[in-house]
């Protein structure tokens, strides 16, 4: 199986400007968080990418990201939810299987292998859907998509998904979620990146015609893709940062700045801020 | 392998089930101590737990019932003290090992059988709670909050329906919960204790019902409705605010050690709902962290929380789960504001009504409660079938206890009972509360003993009533109420019985036999609810009559209980619900706008203490909901009467305790009350030179235990001489028996007021018996066999004379005989509230029991909160917040054989019968105290002014003994022995019963018998008498009773003088025997009945007695 389309979303009204927004990536060069993300995907293999924004945003993206044939730009005409925003690509992905990565999410490798790549390659190698996945603190569960499952067998970072769960209480997530190998207190959050298969559009679809103009998100058609698919988490321990939370873009610049080729420069730089600032408090 | 190892390590059910008394009743002392240990070693080394608590239990049972009474044991023997310190302490397997060493060194004897037994019998219940306790913290969907101990790692978030205010009215909207009772329609012989569900799940099963009710009022049209509601909602101040609204209580908390301070206020329960359901975990608890780091986390900056309940009248004691039912509905409610449900509102699916079952566990043990695994029944909705399950792979308890700590609901559907069904039994039942709130915590633990030991009748029992609760159910099924009526009852007279004869009460048969009488076939049956009977419980009839049922079980409960109410302890006058089957379980609806008001009964309790304040000093939304009710009382009936009760509330206090001391005044004159000496006592008492610390003897004191030769033994019941001298003046009618009946016996109904003389504790002879009545019957015996006629007296005191007056005065049925005299009692006291000093001498000097953790933790609570309330209503100051009986108190048993010199009793006694020499005295719970021939004969052939009789001693006699004060044998009070570890080195301890001999005790004051007419000298000589004998102070426990059933403990201080002491008189010199315990028990404390049954104490006691 090969992997070469990708789906970035960008169309929620807390994200759409997150995707927008420019940082300097490792190479000390500026690009939009959306483009930093276009690098990642690129570096996967993927060949054609579609990015679905919100309603109205066609003109902005354009004028921001230099464009190629190879992305495309695809309008969520209605606010119905996450899964939705994923279910609009069903044009572009069609019946292949494709990487999915969120718009507000930036991703920092701590190996020489770029989290997009390896989930590809993993997804290729086992032919079904794979999420990224991260060992997370039970007090931060109630932020992420959970996932409950077992390891397989032999491998170190793969597990089988049996239940998903969006953003549960510690309570549901001890009841439900419980992955035996890991550390007490800590469950396996989405990462924001996944191969998934054209199986979960179907499912996104009937959740859609099941719904009554409500919303639909990701979780649950996860949820379901797992009774009837194999479907797997793989887990990162890379750094993943979510430009919408507090600090959040100042914290993903930083990462890849100090994991790039100027982190020698803005580490001096920091530190000069240290050093002055603790002399001002000292009155010198 | 051991027969008994065997016995618990098999899995065939025909081995396994094999009773102890099998082995035991055969066994001789030596195999006896073999199988002991045995077992020891058994038990050290098993690891599945439940073996290892059936070993212990084995252990115990040996020790207690069979080793003391296979003849051979030593009856002499020192109990080492540092092994009663580990017990107190909790260090079960240290005064194990010192016990065994003491028995390896010295060979078996009852004082050290008595400390094992108690030893093993505290490990048991503590392995067993350790084992619930962590299969709660084990149980998923729990563990996770004793992980979290920073108010930042909180992971809830308030649900944000509930953070947005309403537009129009701008207050927060409310969350509102209604939870429905349970009842029990099977009673499968306490088969919902944790313990036995965990080991034996297939045992463990009961048919539980969600009931709505409301107290009856024929005059009124009322519908019976879940008696639980709950509101939460967002404050705009930073505090947890609780307040329950039944029981009148509020609290604003401001730090997290408040949060775990359970016993300080009525709140205990909410604020273990708040810790259960994670919104304060438990693993904050020690935090040291403000509180409002964990608010502005969870709700935001400057925002807080209220929490609120009210348990709409169902008075305590109910048996229908009504705390555990409302732990659960706080926490179901907690849980919807904090995201763990599915629906912020409507009913629970079956995985969240688990987990707030399995939380209101954790509930009940973090705020030292207790209950059943079908107590949560209410969460669930209709009927349902509750079963233990066996522990499966993933399971917490797997490969550790057979059953699960939660069972399995089966939600009965109206495909299995069908709604005409339903109807029937609503028809038929007539369900009271009998107005007993009695602790059902001792018949559980007996339960559980009995279970674990098999014994032959309680096994059988079982089984009978797990046969019973399968005919019930299809009873059910099949739609038969009567056919359901009469396995209830049955299984009331049999298997409840069997294995607790205490579940039942004389109360209970009454009512029953009267109804039996009156309803004939149109009367289906008892149902016993809940742990035992007397409080809540249930008839059933043929529906025509079950109107006239209702009224008149209010009306025969109402009789019946006034009859007994000196004897018996109720909590409350008795009531008759309405009741229907609650279809919803706990369901919950969110309140907007004007619907998000709390009822007006909040605002009764809170506005007073609001409107104190100044109003720039009220949050806005206090502000705001203000201006909302004082729309609303105008326009909503909802409100109407709103301005009355507000008035209401703020004014009659004072009112009520007016009326209290009027009568508390009119009594103590009546009862020739002497003020001024209690002026003097109270001086004394606030600066300090008397207080508990000074009961004690001077510590250059020397007390040396007196040896087995130095006083007679049981040798002298055998000397025909001694029996013949005794026969003799038995049949010259020379002995009059004197039973002190002065005191209330506190310990026996936990400080209720109630004369414990005439409480009808056992059955006997096809009967239920008071003390009374047994110490007559005797008499009559001991008139029988002996050819006499015995004078019987009863002193009593203000607090027992008027009841034991009428129940002796021919009036009840029975016979009134010249020869009963009751003697009343004269002098009486006025109780003070303690001081701190005394408190924190009681609780913190004197050796007392650790209790386990958690209980522990809300003893020291309650202990801190009645030091508060003793500074608050003032140390040293008169006790008169109370009913007028509950504030004054017996000056002590001292007084009562001088009174009968002083009221008369004694000359008149004289002149009916002039060869009248010696008295018995006894205490009334004295049960094995009886005219002896032997005994009598002994008294007289030693010529002393009076003979003691002493038993060895037990772990449990404390409280002083017989020893060597200064070289002089005589009796000493434990209160005055300078340090606790000296009664350990007493090998005597006092029965308190005494042969007297007449003359010569007036010769000690100074009397003779002529003389006691002159009423002056009488007086003079006892004052001079009295004025040598010490005073003690001592604290005692009196129950406040309030609102609906609800009682409150709190510590009191009287003085008393002992009748023990007069043996420190050298010109009444005594002798001392050594008798049987069977003779020489003192019945002080219900929880020593079950035992008392069964070690043959029971069994001597109905052979001493004539009941014809």
């Amino acid at each position: 199986m090969q992997i070469k389309k990708a789906l970035i979303t960008a169309a929620g009204a807390d994200q759409r400007k997150l995707a927008m927004q420019t940082l300097v990536d490792r190479d000390g060069n500026r690009k939009t968080v959306l483009e930093i993300l276009i690098d990642e995907v690129r570096q996967a293999g993927i060949e054609e990418i579609a990015v679905i924004i919100h309603a109205g945003d066609r003109d902005v993206y354009k004028g921001l990201i230099s464009m190629d044939q190879q992305i495309h730009f695809i309008e969520q005409d209605q606010p119905l939810g996450y899964g939705h925003a994923i279910l609009c690509g069903l044009p572009f992905t069609g019946k292949d299987y494709f990487l999915h990565l969120v718009g507000d999410h930036l991703y920092v490798n701590k190996s020489d292998i770029p989290c997009a790549k390896h989930l590809v390659e993993i997804a290729s190698q086992n032919n079904c859907s794979v999420s990224a996945v991260t060992p997370t603190r039970e007090n931060l569960i109630p932020n992420y998509g959970t996932v409950g499952g077992k390891r397989v067998p032999r491998t170190k970072d793969l597990y089988v998904i049996d239940k998903v769960i969006e953003k549960p209480t510690p309570t549901l997530a001890e009841q439900k979620l419980i992955v035996p190998g890991l550390r007490t207190g800590h469950y396996l959050c989405f990462f924001g990146m996944h191969v998934l298969s054209p199986g979960l559009m179907q499912i996104l679809k009937q959740n859609l015609e099941k719904s009554d103009g409500r919303k639909i998100g990701l979780s649950e058609a996860l949820n379901q893709l797992a009774t009837k698919e194999q479907y797997l988490a793989l887990e990162k321990n890379d750094w993943r940062f979510d430009t919408g939370s507090r600090y959040g873009l100042l914290k993903a610049q930083l990462a890849l700045a100090l994991s790039g080729s100027d982190r020698d420069q803005v580490m001096a730089e920091l530190l000069e801020f240290f050093v002055m600032k603790n002399m001002n408090s000292i009155g010198r | 392998m051991s027969t008994l190892i065997n016995i618990i390590c098999s899995s065939d059910p025909s081995i396994k089930n094999r009773s102890l008394d099998e082995f035991c009743n055969q066994a001789s002392l030596g195999e006896l101590l073999t199988a002991t240990r045995e077992l020891e070693l058994y038990r050290k080394e098993e690891t599945n737990l439940y073996n290892r608590v059936r070993a212990l239990f084995f252990l115990y049972a040996i020790h207690r019932f069979y080793i003391p009474v296979k003849g051979k044991i030593g009856t002499e023997g020192i109990i080492p003290f540092e092994a009663y310190e580990h017990i107190l302490n909790r260090r079960f397997e240290e005064a194990i090992t010192l016990f065994l060493t003491v028995q390896d060194s010295k060979g078996a004897n009852e004082g050290i059988s008595s400390g094992l037994a108690d030893a093993y019998h505290q490990l048991a219940f503590q392995t067993l709670a350790d084992q619930v306790k962590l299969s709660v913290r084990s149980t998923a969907g729990n563990k996770w909050m004793f992980r979290v101990g920073h108010p930042l790692d909180q992971p809830l978030k308030i649900n944000s329906a509930l953070l947005r205010h309403d537009e129009q009215t701008g207050i927060y909207p409310c969350l509102h919960e209604t939870t429905p009772v349970r009842m029990d329609l099977s009673h499968s012989g306490w088969s919902d204790i944790f313990f036995l569900g965990m080991d034996y799940p297939e045992g463990a099963k009961v048919l539980n019902i969600s009931v709505n009710l409301c107290i009856r009022n024929p005059l009124k049209n009322t519908e019976p409705k879940p008696p639980i509601e709950t509101w939460f909602r967002i404050i705009d101040e930073p505090v947890i605010r609780l307040t329950s609204i039944d029981l009148a209580t509020s609290s604003d908390i401001t730090s997290l050690p408040e949060v775990f301070d359970f016993a300080k206020d009525y709140l205990g329960l909410l604020k273990a709902a708040l810790i259960a359901s994670g919104i304060v975990p438990p693993g904050m608890e020690g935090a040291g962290l403000p509180l409002s780091a964990l608010l502005d986390n969870m709700v935001g900056q400057g925002k807080g929380i209220e929490i609120s309940s009210k348990v709409n009248n169902i008075p305590k004691g109910s048996r229908l789960a009504v705390s555990t039912n409302l732990l659960a509905s706080l926490i179901s409610l907690c849980m919807r504001a904090t995201c763990q449900t599915e629906k912020l509102t409507g009913i629970l699916n079956e995985e969240e009504r688990r987990l707030v079952a399995a939380k209101a566990i954790l509930g009940e043990w973090l705020a030292g409660s207790g209950g059943g695994w079908q107590d949560s029944g209410g969460v669930w909705p209709g009927m349902k079938l509750i079963k233990g399950v066996e522990a499966a792979v993933g399971d917490p308890e797997y490969g550790i206890s057979k059953g699960r700590l939660l069972p399995q609901h089966t939600i009965l559907d109206t495909d299995t009972v069908n709604q005409l069904t339903r109807k029937k039994l609503q028809d038929s039942l007539v369900m009271v509360h009998g107005g007993m709130a009695q602790d059902v915590g001792p018949v559980l633990e007996m339960v559980t003993e009995k279970y674990l030991l098999r014994s032959k009748n309680e096994w059988q029992a079982r089984n009978n009533a797990i046969a019973y609760f399968e005919e019930v159910v299809q009873k059910l099924k099949n739609g038969d109420i009567k056919g359901i009526g009469d396995f209830t009852h049955k299984n009331f007279e049999g298997p409840i019985q069997d294995i607790i004869p205490w579940a039942s009460n004389l109360y209970t048969e009454t009512l029953i036999n009267r109804i039996t009488e009156e309803f004939k076939d149109k009367f289906w049956g008892f149902w016993m609810m809940g742990g035992m009977s007397g409080g809540g419980m249930g008839f059933i009839f043929d529906p025509a009559y079950k109107q006239k049922a209702q009224d008149r079980l209010q009306q025969l409960m109402s009789e019946t209980k006034k009859k007994f109410e000196h004897a018996i302890p109720f909590a409350m006058e008795p009531v008759v619900y309405d009741f229907s089957i609650n279809e919803n379980g706990t369901i919950a609806d969110l309140g907007t706008g004007l619907n998000a008001l709390m009822p007006m009964e909040y605002y009764t309790l809170l506005l007073p203490g609001i409107l104190k304040k100044d109003l720039l000093s009220l949050t806005e939304c206090q502000r705001l909901e203000l201006g909302i009710i004082g729309q609303a009382y105008k326009l909503d009936d909802q409100y109407s009467g709103f301005v009355n009760n507000l008035f209401d509330r703020m004014i009659p206090q004072e009112r009520e305790s007016n009326n209290r001391q009027k009568p508390l005044n009119k009594l103590l004159e009546e009862l020739g009350f002497n003020p001024d000496q209690h002026e003097k006592i109270k001086k004394e008492l606030k600066s300090g030179r008397i207080g508990l610390s000074k009961n004690r003897l001077p510590i250059s004191t020397t007390i040396e235990d007196v040896s087995t030769s130095e006083i007679s033994g049981q040798e002298v019941l055998e000397d025909q001489r001694l029996i013949d001298l005794g026969l003799n003046s038995l049949r010259n009618r020379e002995l009059a028996i004197v039973s002190l009946a002065g005191g209330v016996g506190s310990r026996w109904t936990k400080g209720a007021g109630v004369v414990k003389s005439l409480n009808p504790f056992v059955k006997m002879d096809g009967r239920h018996r008071n003390f009374v009545e047994i110490h007559l019957a005797k008499t009559e015996k001991a008139n029988l066999s002996y050819s006499t006629k015995l004078q019987h007296v009863f002193t009593t005191s203000y607090l027992t004379n008027p009841a034991i007056s009428t129940f002796l005065d021919g009036t009840n049925g029975r016979p009134q005989k010249p020869e009963i005299h009751i003697s009343e009692g004269k002098v009486i006291g006025l109780r003070l509230i303690p001081t701190e000093r005394d408190l924190r001498f009681l609780w913190e000097e004197i050796p007392h029991q650790v209790l386990d953790e958690q209980s522990q933790k809300i003893q020291q609570s309650l202990h801190a909160a009645l030091i508060n309330w003793a500074k608050g209503a003032g140390e040293g100051e008169d006790y008169r917040d109370n009913l007028p009986e509950q504030c004054i108190h017996p000056v002590g048993h001292w007084y009562e054989i001088p009174n009968l010199i002083l009221n008369g009793t004694l000359r008149k006694m004289i002149k009916d019968n002039p060869n009248l020499k010696h008295l018995l005295v006894h205490n009334i719970d004295t049960l094995g105290a009886s005219a002896d021939p032997a005994l009598l004969g002994y008294h007289i052939d030693q010529q002393k002014s009076m003979t003691v009789e002493v038993i060895t001693r037990k772990l449990d006699d404390r409280g002083g003994g017989l020893a060597k004060i200064n070289g002089q044998m005589r009796l000493v009070e434990g209160l005055a022995l300078p340090d606790d570890k000296i009664e350990f080195n007493l090998s005597y301890y006092n029965t308190n019963t005494f042969w007297i001999n007449i003359d010569k005790l007036l010769a000690s004051f100074g009397l003779t018998r002529d003389e006691l007419s002159d009423i002056q000298k009488v007086e003079s000589g006892v004052f001079k008498v009295a004025s040598r004998m010490p005073t003690y102070v001592i604290i005692k426990d009196v129950k406040k009773r309030w609102g609906k059933g609800q009682e409150d403990v709190y510590p009191v201080t009287q003085f008393e003088k002992l009748w023990g002491d007069m043996t420190s008189l050298p010109e009444l010199p005594c002798a001392y025997i050594n008798v049987s315990r069977m003779r020489g028990q003192q019945l002080k404390d219900v929880a020593q009945l079950d035992g008392w049954s069964r070690d043959g104490s029971k069994e001597y006691i109905e052979g001493i007695c004539d009941w014809d």
